[in-house]
């Protein structure tokens, strides 16, 4: 009998844990540069209502987007023949990247592409060139179609990714 | 059953606190750095509605931090072996759940990966060793303050 109470005294110290843990958790989003919304939405309805803010396009659809494979995608950052967008978020970016590629994140799409959009227009006919952490990740297409959504006409997709590229040992540059 | 002295197992209790404490401290500080890559692995879990999956990321890994930190320190002891126990049994069901609807996710437990079955099958080994811990920690926890008492009963009786 007392072995029950203890445990639902331990019930009761876990159940105050938990509503300490809340509170510390929304006080630290409360004052995040990035807050999180109180409703969850996923990747695809936070591109779409960032999209929505940088032009009246019409509602966000899926479509295929070319992709390269590494030996193409490895010329391409040498030759510096195209734009490369790394649409991972600023943390991962900052961690590592491609040289050269400029970071142009699915999650803040909006504020990436206005601080970036002066050197986008200026290479609109350059070819772009999109990746994001591997073969599974969708962060890379989305930002693909978002960019052919505002008009720019020749962007490939990296599918490898971040994984490929620093498992095949090549050059990173950081911040 | 007295298979161990009484300091080699409060010394085992030491270790085994620190090290379950230490994996939570460090999953938690993890997570904490990404709540939004952290919803979005709840999200793919597809077990909790909208409304829920953002308080969960942002509660879950101070909770994770605090017990794990509790837990080390000893104070506080039960309750917060009692919550990491708990939260290992959620992990452990939320897997399995997964792995049983076909879903291949990232779960996001100890930072993000590439989603794969595989490594859901790894990270259902790991959460259910982190699961057999808890409940090793728990119900030291309990024995030690059950004797703990029967002491203090004998010498008020003496």
């Amino acid at each position: 009998m007392g072995t029950l109470t203890n445990v639902g005294r331990d019930l009761a110290g876990v159940a105050g844990l938990a509503a300490l843990s809340v509170m510390i958790g929304f006080a630290i989003n409360h004052f995040s540069s990035q807050p999180l919304s109180m409703v969850y939405q996923s990747p695809q309805e936070r591109l779409q209502s960032q999209l929505a803010e940088l032009v009246a396009a019409p509602p966000f659809e899926s479509f295929p987007v070319d992709t390269i494979d590494l030996n193409q995608f490895h010329r391409i950052v040498e030759d510096r023949s195209a734009l490369i967008f790394d649409a991972r978020s600023s943390l991962y970016y900052g961690q590592g990247h491609v040289p050269g590629a400029l970071n142009l994140s699915r999650d803040h799409f909006a504020r990436d592409y206005l601080r970036l959009r002066s050197t986008m227009e200026r290479a609109k006919d350059r070819p772009m060139v999109v990746y994001c952490s591997g073969g599974a990740c969708h962060d890379s297409k989305m930002v693909a179609q978002a960019l052919v959504s505002l008009g720019f006409d020749h962007v490939r997709i990296f599918a490898g990714g971040w994984d490929v590229w620093t498992a095949a040992g090549l050059p990173t540059s950081k911040g | 059953m007295r298979v161990l002295s009484g300091s080699n197992r409060r010394w085992l209790d030491f270790a085994l606190r620190l090290a379950l404490g230490a994996a939570f401290v460090y999953a938690g500080a993890l997570k904490i750095r990404d709540p939004l890559q952290f919803a979005d692995n709840i999200a793919s879990f597809q077990i909790l509605p909208n409304m829920l999956v953002n308080s969960f990321a942002l509660s879950l890994p101070v909770f994770e931090i605090l017990t794990g930190l509790l837990l080390i320190t000893g104070f506080l002891g039960r309750p917060a072996s009692l919550g990491i126990l708990i939260i290992s049994a959620i992990f452990v069901s939320a897997v399995v759940s997964a792995l049983v609807r076909g879903l291949t996710i990232d779960c996001g437990c100890f930072g993000t990966s590439e989603p794969s079955r595989g490594r859901m099958w790894f990270d259902l080994g790991r959460d259910a060793i982190l699961l057999i811990g808890a409940v090793a920690a728990y119900s030291y926890q309990s024995t030690k303050s059950v004797r703990r008492s029967e002491v203090t009963d004998r010498s008020r009786r003496a």
